[in-house]
């Protein structure tokens, strides 16, 4: 796939800006698949149809690989010679895509990495259609295409952070290298390529490339999309969902044979169910190549099983993308409220259709040599299976990060969201090598305040271990008197106005204070005006038996956690 | 999955046997391929490992093991790990497909789930917003080998079964008193995923039960001092071979926020004063 001089194919990246994808902004295709990330049901997370986009580009180029909702690329050569010239080309895509009433950009460079950037890099031609400028009266728009010569993709790059890096265990990379004083692809790449390869191995040679402007694969083009989806008609109607499933197992094999046949795997397949009257349903889900044909019929069922009425959470029907995109016919009507009670599916499935998506070169796959990799694959399947009951944000990950209360020590980052890769290998002991926890959407603490602290650093005026076992989501209210029934107050020096003799727990009966030690007094964040906070922390043994870790603030009592 | 196929292609063949369930899900059970002394092995796996035994292990391999109590001490093939602290008080380990009661939620439920996780395994925890991740950790449950639905809605039952199907272990608080027919329904993928249920709370028919009885907290005065370290009283008892109650004492935690075996008669920790 290499052009003549050793320069990475000519691609052209179109790249709709914020796109939704259930917050994943960063990842390339390959990695933020991410079991869940656009396969969870969410409100307001679903990603709309990316195929209109993708047809309109179809358009001007028959193979068209999608890199992730949102973002798609071309081989550029072959289409820009035809519409004359690369400028040209972009115009045209621009005004096309536009014209089903989607804002893209465009980036073209030698290779997928630089082209990307580009695309992502160039100012905004609009930012709604409101205020889209004067219809094209010069050829190109100047701010819509980013345009990188032949060549010049290595000197492009050469100011970007290293966290704009892709690949396997970038993430890894990206932390590491400004720690070495690298900070730019620029200084990356000047770096000679046998000491990267040494120091930084596999991963770090795909970086390097990357940084140098070279490709780290081909690009793997999309063949016309019915080319090797399979699918099966019912007649009639299918009314429940085992024939579907069993239909499934047998189409998931046709279609594992067809991509075995031409040496392929896909990094997701689409699983697409249409009903007698025309409404569907479409979900993708990460397949790797790893999927076999009875796993691939399970998340047939889970698809359909999410859809059953009286399930919980969000309704898993695609939301209506913005803006009245072009075949807006393609997306179903939300069911109605009588329909979902009825328990069955009205009018029946009339037709099943897997289709691979993303496809790449099949390059075997390397197990783990004790199975590691089947160990994740099956733990991730039954992370998807309940994200796709309840939600992305259902289930999580912790992360142990730094602060001084129980509750900031940790930081809980949705599953398949790409936080995986800032899990530390091993206990809290490791976890000083954790990336800032702040990059999930979740991680970050709801007032804005620092959160992004680093669980191996010191905390002056962190809660020594033991930790307790019970932590309040959010404190539980609580009352403490001395012996002679007022209110314990701590005053602004941290003298305490008596000793603490009863305790009541969110209008729990008193409980006799056995011990107790404190004051601790914190004060955060006092330059933020929102985050700031002045606690006191006590802890309190009960009659009971029970520990407790509670706080004063500004005169009222929490219980910030148990020790159970 | 070439492994695991190579395995069920195997298993076909041999006459007189059958496979219930998924076979591939069946046989993807982590850490079993790796060292069998480091982690107890599925009696699929041991199909595998013996293959030149085959013919004289087959007649063992009809059917998945069903250990009866009067055939004396259970084999290590079915078991979870526990921590060294808890091995008297459930002897042999977590036994795999069956439900262990803990009395409530508290760091006795996070140090039954800690053994497995420290060798290896995948543990869940259902319904339990509360979870303390750090003392879990300092319990010795790694972090990274932790998955959290703490909000699992009115469907938990189906979220249990799920998170089974992936995970050795998963802690669970369930909403209410879970029906007759729940906890059927759940003993059923317990035994076919092989996995084991910790409830925090009542369980009827659960193998094993925990319960603090005393505790006594050691380290905090009266306004000196801090929280060091918990001496509790740890009931044990159960069904078949672990009829028997037992009592042991335990730090929980210990001053490190480990879990640790404690003499009822030793005095309290090394150095409870507050030296910081």
């Amino acid at each position: 796939m290499t052009a003549g001089g050793g320069w990475p194919e000519r691609v052209l990246v179109v790249w709709c800006p914020g796109w939704p994808e259930a917050g994943q902004e960063t990842g390339t295709a390959g990695d933020d698949a991410g079991s869940g990330g656009d396969a969870a049901p969410g409100a307001g997370q679903r990603a709309p149809e990316f195929g209109p986009v993708v047809s309109v580009v179809e358009e001007f180029c028959p193979r068209v690989e999608v890199l992730r909702p949102g973002a798609c690329a071309i081989g550029v050569r072959g289409p820009a010679r035809y519409f004359g010239g690369e400028g040209a080309l972009a115009a045209k895509i621009i005004d096309a895509v536009a014209g089903g009433g989607v804002a893209c950009r465009v980036g073209i460079a030698d290779g997928l990495f630089a082209a990307r950037l580009a695309a992502e890099h160039a100012p905004p031609a609009w930012r709604d259609r409101d205020a889209r400028p004067a219809p094209a009266a010069s050829p190109v728009h100047p701010g819509a295409a980013t345009l990188v010569a032949p060549g010049r993709a290595r000197a492009f790059l050469a100011p970007f952070p290293v966290s704009a890096l892709d690949g396997p265990d970038a993430e890894d990379l990206a932390g590491l290298l400004p720690r070495l004083g690298i900070g730019t692809l620029g200084k990356f790449a000047s770096l000679p390529a046998a000491d990267v390869a040494n120091r930084f191995g596999a991963a770090g040679v795909i970086a390097h490339r990357l940084a140098r402007g070279l490709d780290p694969r081909p690009l793997a083009p999309r063949p016309p999309a019915a080319d090797l989806s399979v699918s099966a008609g019912f007649d009639p109607p299918a009314r429940q969902a085992e024939p579907v499933v069993f239909a499934a197992k047998a189409l998931a094999e046709r279609m594992h044979n067809g991509l075995a046949a031409r040496g392929l795997a896909c990094v997701r397949v689409q699983v697409q169910a249409v009903w007698e009257d025309g409404r569907q349903i479409t979900r993708l889900w990460r397949h790797d190549g790893l999927l076999s044909a009875l796993a691939v019929a399970e998340r047939v069922r889970w698809q359909l099983a999410a859809w059953r009425p009286g399930q919980p959470g969000p309704s898993p029907l695609p939301a209506p993308p913005a803006a009245g995109q072009r075949p807006a016919a393609q997306i179903p009507a939300p069911r109605k409220a009588a329909e979902r009670a009825a328990g069955s599916y009205p009018g029946g499935i009339a037709l099943l259709r897997l289709t691979p998506d993303q496809l790449v070169r099949d390059q075997g796959r390397q197990l783990g040599l004790w199975g590691d990799a089947v160990v994740t694959d099956r733990v991730a399947r039954a992370a998807v299976r309940v994200q796709a009951m309840l939600g992305h944000d259902a289930v999580t990950r912790p992360v142990l990060a730094g602060g001084r209360s129980p509750d900031e020590q940790v930081a809980l980052v949705p599953y398949g969201g790409g936080g995986e890769r800032m899990l530390p290998p091993g206990g809290p002991g490791r976890a000083g090598d954790l990336g800032g926890p702040d990059r999930s959407g979740r991680a970050g603490s709801p007032d804005g305040s620092d959160r992004s602290g680093r669980a191996g650093e010191p905390w002056p005026g962190r809660i020594p271990p033991p930790s307790p076992a019970t932590v309040y989501p959010s404190p539980l209210p609580a009352r403490i008197a001395d012996g002679s029934g007022a209110t314990v107050a701590v005053s602004g020096r941290g003298v305490v106005s008596a000793p603490p003799a009863r305790m009541s727990a969110d209008g729990a009966p008193w409980l006799a204070v056995t011990a107790w030690a404190g004051p601790w007094p914190v004060t955060e964040r006092w330059w933020h005006p929102h985050a700031a906070r002045r606690r006191a922390r006590f802890q309190l043994v009960t009659e009971d038996g029970t520990a407790w870790l509670v706080a004063v603030q500004e005169g009222s009592w929490l219980i910030e956690a148990r020790y159970d | 999955m070439c492994r695991a196929r190579a395995r069920t292609a195997l298993w076909s063949q041999w006459p007189g046997t059958h496979c219930s369930g998924s076979p591939i899900v069946s046989s993807n059970r982590p850490g079993t391929t790796g060292d069998p002394s480091r982690f107890p092995v599925d009696i699929f796996e041991h199909a595998f490992d013996r293959v030149p035994a085959m013919g004289v292990e087959t007649a063992c391999l009809t059917s998945r093991p069903r250990w009866r109590h009067d055939e004396g001490p259970v084999p290590d093939a079915g078991m979870l790990p526990v921590l060294p602290a808890l091995r008297e008080l459930l002897p042999g380990g977590l036994r795999r497909g069956t439900v262990v009661a803990v009395g409530g939620w508290g760091l006795l439920c996070l140090a039954v789930a800690a053994g497995a996780s420290a060798a290896g395994a995948w543990c869940a925890a259902v319904g339990l917003p509360q979870l303390g991740v750090a003392a879990a950790a300092e319990a010795g449950l790694d972090p990274g080998r932790l998955l959290l639905v703490p909000d699992p809605g009115a469907h938990w039952p189906q979220v249990v079964a799920s998170l089974l199907d992936g995970c050795e272990l998963v802690l669970l608080r369930p909403p209410g008193r879970p029906s007759a027919q729940v906890r059927t329904r759940l003993a059923a993928t317990l035994r076919r995923c092989g996995g084991v249920l910790v409830a925090a709370g009542g369980w009827e028919g659960a193998q094993a039960r925990l319960l603090v009885a005393r505790q006594e907290w050691a380290g905090a005065g009266t306004g000196h001092g801090r929280l060091r370290a918990r001496r509790v009283q740890v009931v044990a008892d159960g069904r078949g071979m672990a009829a028997r109650s037992r009592t042991r004492w335990l730090w929980l935690p210990g001053p490190d926020g480990s879990v640790g075996a404690a003499d009822q008669l030793t005095a309290p920790a090394p150095d409870m004063r507050d030296t910081g």
